[in-house]
């Protein structure tokens, strides 16, 4: 054979062989980036606070489920008699561990939370700026606010059972194998050691003015909102005194105002984020381009949307006539006959340009937080006082509480009510309060159950069906 | 067109320029010595010199030469002769067939080929000319019955609609099982790339008559070489060549009509007359039934508004018309020695008869082979088309004209009293639910318009005589623009104030592949040889996908384009990319083709698999004992061709896994407060990669007297492993699933074709192909044990040792005939009975993939005239009607029109024995009776008349010489002509694809047509 041919071969078997390097087999994806790589600075992590936030917006969690499981379990809100099929087992309290609702709240709730674990963690491994502080605080309060509704879900009040299986605490992001992880609950605790503790982290970490891109703006968590939170986690907690410290906190330095009462109307209509520290302290952004459509919390109140849920006659009654929060209701709907009374709250179910935002916690509810630790732990005149600021400017032809100790405490629980209608807190006032639910009476309902017993295990959401069937080391609520 | 064949011509002149040594004229003419017909494309060269020249479409030739050269004739499957020149005439030249050589007909899998004998795998190939001409506007449904183990089923009757193909049945539980599919050597992407339309497919573009044949590659021999893709099964698609010789120009054209398969009797719409009826019966049944909702008030209300119009029409023959079928094509094919062109352009229209619903496609090839020394030739390919297709809706769209043919009342009126065409809204007259599809149909637009252009070249060099190096580069360039308008007025568009998309799409896919082949025969003994190639290939296909919507539009019906809304939707762009990278080499070893032994490994990579897993190896060994090359063989003389042949190897199937699926990412668009976001959202899995799978198979081949007739029976058993499935997580994670590879199934079974010439005379031959199959498809291990109700289609339910399309529903038990309710079985068991659907459990029944299916497909000749006749069959599978039943049946749904069959059938009185159940529009059978259960399954066995054709060749025509043509053959033909079933309950077509679900799509057609190919 010829040198040429030798030559010849060599040189096709070099083409023949030659491989593209492992890069050619590197696409990437044009919409996501490689996870190990999605938080390299503090641009990258002001996107995925903005990533978690949307996860907390979800129909499965604050976008709707929770703040109607927290005003329908209780007495604000009831399922009409002509519906739209949602929200039925909550009226007579015969959800088993297939509920949509169980499933919905704790699977979108520890996805929020892994985001804001993701966040934390990556932060972490970032200079600490005030940016990445704040954002890192905003993401740990983000965890404790979502830790603190799962328990109160799944997990026994604090203030009946504190040792009562709580919910898992996953603190790390699922990066690899942590994807198969199997956690089981902690104590009920355990979870509000770590939402405290959170909160001070969320606390110490932010800036009191907020940094440039996440000035104090109540579509994100600022520094007196982490404290706001903590207040709340402290009174669910029966922490009175701590509670007090907390509110009192956020009353002093926070800077937050309440509404005039002739403002008040229009602050509830307004579908913008406020960001003079008015009435707001968080709320999740919803707006023209993302919002949740026909699932969302709108949608189902407002009569030009399903408008399957309506207030109670006896909540309305439960305003004086000169309460503004009355005019927060609607008493005619287009579609029911009669006299109804429709939660107001969210107005802009037909607004094409914006559209209302998740109320997650307000400054009224802080001062009635204050009012109401004050109270139980008996100083009657500053629980008057806090309470008062509150009850006065929605009807200024109030005179003002006059009762004391228990009573006081039982008027403030009551103020709470019809300060915080509509926006899913008055069924857990009710839980940590180990008071049975008495729904009043009312006609045209879907099928109801009008009292849950203190006794009764539908207290507590069961877990659902699909993480026990992947998670062996969990366990069911009793009497599921 | 005229442009087209202008320049067919100019190429056809173009090549066809020869330039002779001067010398006496001699003139021959060649023929064959078995049957006496000319010989065209004969080489006729001068011994010792390079003149030459080819015989014509007579076998004649015309050379320069002096008396007492040499000619040597030389032609492919054919003994070369020398003659040399005498003073007078010259002698004519019979060549005797090289029997040798006709044994090597070959087997290519778009590596390279080998010879029949020495093929150790399971492959079959159908000629190109068998399906020319057929009016399927894909060449994949002419396949429908013509190879065993392929089963093709087209669930719409829409030109142009995906074809779903099953090779030797499902292969995986959430990955495609469409096979892979391989045109000119060049890995295709496949399938329907649309996204705004009903039903597409890229093989549309491909023109039957360019195909040179087709082979589906079955086992692992066949297939291993494809590796991680090799799984569903390969089909090789290759163009025709030009070849020397006399350039000849071939005209095609074939006209017609489509026209319906009538609908079986049992799923007729009621008429007028029957609707009102049973409409008057159900509400007063209802009366009885529900006396509070149904009073009498009611009842005469509705009776005088769905019902009592003066009016009716018949929606079946408003939605449904004749169309138009009509293609038309031509060639050129010819060239010289060095260089050989094959060119073609077509023209094809198929119109179904559903309205709305029409196709046209142009299509080129230009297929180019340069000899350009001894040692290097180049060939290039370049396939160019373009589909025009409208599609409408289908399923439960309101849009939908086939639903409507039912969902619309005869009551509902298309045309108001002037005329024109119903768009109001109100009133039970007109269309308050679902929509006018004429009115759609005239003011709505669905419009895609597919382009693509194939194209590849492909160096050889012959380093030395058994060395050759081949490089080989492909494009394949799909760009697909739909428009979809719905009007403001009627329909989708009526709230939006008319909406219009505007959606581009295009996938520039590329592949390179450089190989080295080696032959080492072995010196002194004829036929055995060592061969081996060893390549790389490197691939990538990058899609780029556009989307614009808009809303508010004003009533100008012909201002369609998305620029024309007043209110921005949506505009974006996005990219989806893959690559695949592989080394791969195969090797065979072939003793006087009595023993063969083959081997093929393939290391291959690609960028849709988790990085950890991005790299597999698959390999194939096979092996064949030609028992027919033994001395003992030739004792007898019954048996011509005895040949056994088995191989195993492991494949993969990624066919269908997301581009990105496998990666753990935080992906952007959950924007926040008017900024944007990033959420951890895909979990990936960095393990996950492609199903494997194990395929078995074991052959026998016999050919009988002189091979006259023939039988290939083929065992198979394709074990599948890590199929991919979502294993649930705790929650807790964040993630609710992880995609892993965890699931196993199987699939046996025996295919056997029985093909030949059952009777050959010189005036009449009869061609048969018979061929049967036979899948069984066993689902083997499945997450956790247990069985899953198929998300995507809830009437089947999978479970560890059944057939993956095993039927999951209640067991109905027909009517009671005391009181005609329905009934159903309260479990498996059958002991007793409910009128309560909601007490009766589900169980596991019948399977709806067919347990045999085949084609027998057979060709007669009796001088000149021709009739073929190509049968399909489908044994053993229940077809449902899972998805739109409902409505089609009882009182429920009483606004829509209903199977004749339940008019027929429906209890009417006590003691009635009939399984359709009292018609009532409330009461115990209305809100369950027409849920789903066995009553919506159907047998789906038939037997089908495919292809009808009857023809004339015209030979020796005077007239025809006087113009030069050398072939003329006229034919007329039908499909779809004849459909035997064999359920008289069957309301619908039971062809529907692998889940055999009715989803209300177009008709399949019957075509009538004549054609005429004439040559030259």
């Amino acid at each position: 054979m010829k040198l040429k041919n030798y030559i010849y071969l060599l040189l096709a078997g070099t083409i023949t062989i030659s491989s593209c390097g492992k890069e050619f087999l590197d696409e990437q994806p044009p919409t996501a980036l490689p996870i190990a790589n999605a938080i390299k600075n503090e641009s990258d992590m002001a996107d995925a606070v903005n990533g978690m936030y949307s996860a907390m917006r979800s129909t499965l969690f604050y976008g709707r489920d929770i703040p109607v499981l927290g005003d329908e379990l209780a007495d604000n809100a009831y399922v009409f008699s002509s519906n739209s099929g949602r929200y039925l087992q909550e009226m007579n309290y015969t959800y088993i561990n297939s509920n949509a609702e169980a499933s919905n709240i704790w699977t979108q709730g520890y996805y929020a939370i892994l985001q804001a674990n993701r966040i934390i963690y990556a932060g972490g491994q970032l200079p600490a700026t005030a940016n990445s502080s704040q954002l890192r605080g905003e993401a740990y309060a983000a965890r404790a606010l979502c830790y603190l509704q799962l328990v109160n879900f799944y997990g026994a009040p604090f203030t009946v059972n504190p040792n009562a299986p709580g919910v898992p605490l996953v603190t790390q992001p699922s990066f690899g194998d942590a994807a198969l992880a199997k956690p089981s609950r902690a104590t009920v605790t355990q979870v509000y050691d770590k939402i405290i503790s959170d909160l001070d982290s969320a606390f110490t970490l932010m800036p009191t003015s907020g940094v440039t891109g996440h000035a104090v703006n109540s579509n994100y968590i600022a520094k007196y909102a982490a404290k706001a939170i903590q207040a709340r986690a402290y009174l669910y907690k029966g922490d009175y005194a701590n509670a007090i410290t907390a509110a009192k906190s956020v009353v002093d330095n926070g800077g937050y105002t309440l509404s005039t009462a002739a403002n008040y109307v229009a602050y509830w209509a307004s579908p913008t984020a406020q960001t003079g520290k008015l009435e707001t302290i968080f709320e999740l952004a919803l707006n023209n381009a993302t919002n949740n459509g026909t699932t969302g919390l709108d949608y189902i109140y407002a009569q030009a949307g399903y408008g399957d849920l309506l207030g109670y006659d006896a909540l309305y009654n439960s305003y004086s006539a000169t309460d503004v929060r009355k005019n927060l209701f609607l008493t005619t709907s287009p579609t029911k006959s009669g006299t109804v009374y429709v939660n107001n709250k969210y107005s802009n179910v037909s607004n094409a340009n914006e559209k209302d935002d998740v109320k997650i916690i307000r400054y009224s509810e802080v001062l009635l937080t204050l009012a109401e630790a004050y109270a139980r732990t008996g100083d009657n005149a500053n629980a008057v006082l806090y309470a008062n600021q509150v009850a006065q400017r929605r009807d200024p032809s109030f005179t003002g509480f006059t009762s004391t100790g228990a009573a006081l405490a039982n008027d403030i629980v009551n103020e709470r009510r019809k300060e915080l209608a509509f926006e899913g807190l008055r069924y857990f006032d009710l839980t940590r309060l180990n008071l049975p639910v008495s729904r009043p009476t009312q006609s045209r309902t879907a099928p109801i159950v009008t009292t849950l017993d203190v006794t009764s295990p539908k207290r507590i959401l069961p877990i659902p069906q699909s993480e026990l069937d992947a998670n062996k080391n969990i366990t069911q609520n009793p009497g599921y | 067109m005229k442009k087209i064949l202008l320049f067919l011509l100019a190429l056809s002149i173009g090549v066809s320029n020869y330039t002779f040594a001067q010398s006496r004229k001699i003139t021959g003419k060649v023929t064959s010595a078995d049957d006496g017909q000319p010989l065209p494309g004969v080489s006729v060269k001068l011994q010792g010199t390079n003149q030459g020249v080819l015989t014509d479409g007579d076998g004649v030739f015309s050379v320069n030469a002096s008396t007492g050269q040499v000619l040597e004739f030389t032609y492919i499957g054919f003994t070369s002769q020398t003659v040399s020149v005498p003073s007078g005439n010259f002698p004519p030249v019979r060549l005797k067939s090289d029997t040798k050589m006709l044994t090597e007909v070959v087997v290519t899998n778009g590596y390279a080929t080998q010879s029949k004998k020495a093929f150790t795998g399971s492959a079959t190939t159908v000629s190109g000319a068998e399906n020319e001409n057929k009016p399927f506007s894909t060449p994949i449904q002419a396949l429908q019955g013509q190879v065993a183990g392929l089963n093709i089923s087209s669930n719409s009757g829409q030109p142009g609609a995906n074809v779903q193909v099953r090779i030797r049945g499902v292969n995986s539980i959430s990955l495609s099982s469409q096979p892979l599919y391989v045109i000119d050597g060049m890995i295709i992407n496949s399938g329907d790339l649309s996204r705004l339309t009903t039903t597409s497919n890229v093989l549309a573009g491909i023109n039957e008559n360019d195909i040179e044949s087709v082979t589906v590659l079955k086992d692992a021999t066949a297939t291993a070489i494809y590796g991680s893709r090799a799984a569903n099964g390969v089909i090789v698609i290759n163009t025709k060549r030009g070849k020397a010789g006399k350039t000849t120009v071939r005209f095609d054209a074939e006209g017609g009509i489509t026209n319906n398969i009538p609908l079986p009797k049992a799923g007729r719409p009621l008429t007028a007359d029957q609707y009102k009826e049973l409409f008057i019966e159900g509400i007063n049944n209802a009366a009885i039934d529900n006396p509070t909702t149904f009073n009498a008030t009611r009842v005469a209300s509705d009776i005088a508004s769905y019902v009592g119009g003066a009016r009716s029409n018949d929606w079946y023959d408003l939605l449904t018309k004749k169309g138009r079928q009509q293609q038309y094509n031509v060639s050129i094919n010819g060239g010289s020695e060095n260089t050989r062109v094959f060119a073609s352009a077509g023209y094809f229209e198929q119109q179904a008869t559903i309205v709305g619903s029409d196709l046209r496609r142009f299509t080129g090839q230009m297929n180019l082979d340069q000899t350009i020394s001894k040692r290097f030739s180049l060939s290039t390919n370049l396939n160019f088309s373009n589909v025009d297709q409208n599609t409408p809706s289908n399923g439960g769209a309101f849009a939908n004209p086939v639903g409507n043919v039912f969902f619309l009342r005869p009551f509902q009126l298309a045309y108001n009293d002037d005329g024109s065409l119903n768009s109001s809204r109100t009133g039970q007259t007109n269309f308050p639910g679902n929509f006018n599809s004429l009115y759609i149909v005239a003011n709505d637009k669905k419009h895609l318009s597919q382009t693509r252009i194939l194209g590849n070249t492909q160096l050889k060099w012959n380093i030395w005589d058994e060395l050759r190096f081949t490089s080989y580069v492909s494009v394949d360039y799909n760009t697909l623009e739909e428009v979809q308008y719905n009007n403001p007025v009627m329909g989708d568009g009526r709230t939006a104030g008319g909406r219009g998309y505007d959606y581009y799409t295009r996938y520039f896919n590329w592949l390179t592949r450089n190989q080295l082949s080696y032959r080492y025969n072995v010196p002194g003994v004829d036929d055995f040889y060592i061969d081996a190639t060893v390549g790389y290939e490197a691939q990538r296909s990058k899609g780029y996908l556009l989307s614009a919507n808009t809303n508010l539009f004003p009533n100008q019906p012909s201002l369609i384009v998305s620029a024309v809304g007043a209110t921005p939707i949506q505009g974006s762009a996005t990219i989806s990319n893959y690559t695949f990278d592989g080394l791969f080499s195969t090797a065979g070893i072939n003793y006087k083709n009595r023993y063969s032994l083959s081997g093929s490994f393939r290391r291959d990579g690609s960028s849709v698999f988790g990085a950890n897993n991005r790299y597999g190896n698959f390999y194939s060994v096979g092996g064949a004992w030609n028992i027919d090359q033994e001395d003992f063989f030739k004792i007898q003389n019954v048996l011509s061709t005895a040949k056994i042949r088995g191989s195993v190897g492991s494949v993969g199937n990624s066919s269908g896994l997301g581009n990105y699926q496998a990666r753990p990412t935080a992906g952007y668009g959950v924007n926040y407060a008017g900024a944007n976001g990033q959420n951890f959202n895909t979990l990936g899995n960095v393990n996950l990669t492609w199903e494997s799978q194990i395929k078995y198979d074991l052959g026998f081949d016999l050919g009988f007297f002189k091979d006259r007739l023939s039988v290939g029976v083929d065992l198979y058993k394709n074990n599948i492993n890590g199929l991919i499935l979502n294993s649930p997580l705790s929650r807790t994670v964040g993630f609710t699933t992880i995609t892993q590879n965890v699931g196993s199934m199987r699939n046996q079974g025996i295919e056997t074709t029985i093909k030949g010439y059952p009777i050959k005379t010189k005036d009449f031959t009869w061609v048969t192909n018979f061929n049967i199959s036979h899948n069984a498809n066993t689902v083997t291990k499945l997450i956790n044990n247990a069985p899953v109700v198929n998300p995507q289609n809830t009437q089947f339910r999978y479970q560890e040792g059944r057939d993956f399309y095993t039927y999951y529903t209640r067991l109905y038990a027909g009517v009671d005939p005391a009181n005609g309710n329905a009934l159903w079985y309260t479990d498996a068991t059958k002991s007793a009975t409910t009128s309560n659907y909601a007490a009766a459990a589900r169980v596991d029944t019948k399977q709806a993939d067919p347990k045999i299916f085949g084609g027998f497909n057979n060709t007669f000749n009796y001088k000149g005239i021709t009739l073929t006749a190509d049968i399909y069959y489908n044994f053993g599978n229940m077809v449902n009607d899972a998805a739109w039943g409902y409505y089609l049946k009882d009182g429920t749904a009483f606004d829509n029109n209903k199977y004749y069959y339940i008019y027929a059938n429906r209890w009417t009185t006590p003691g009635q024995i009939t399984d359709v159940p009292r018609y009532s529009n409330a009461g115990v059978n209305a809100g369950q009776s027409s849920n789903f259960s066995t009553r919506d399954l159907y047998y789906g066995d038939y037997i089908r008349l495919r292809n009808l054709v009857v023809g004339y060749d015209f030979k020796n025509l005077s007239v025809m010489k006087k113009y030069g043509i050398n072939r003329l053959y006229l034919y007329g033909r039908g499909t779809n002509l004849w459909t035997k079933t064999y359920d008289k309950r069957l309301p619908f077509d039971p062809e529907l694809g692998p889940t055999a679900v009715n989803n209300l799509d177009v008709y399949q057609v019957r075509t009538f047509t004549v054609g005429l190919n004439v040559g030259f």
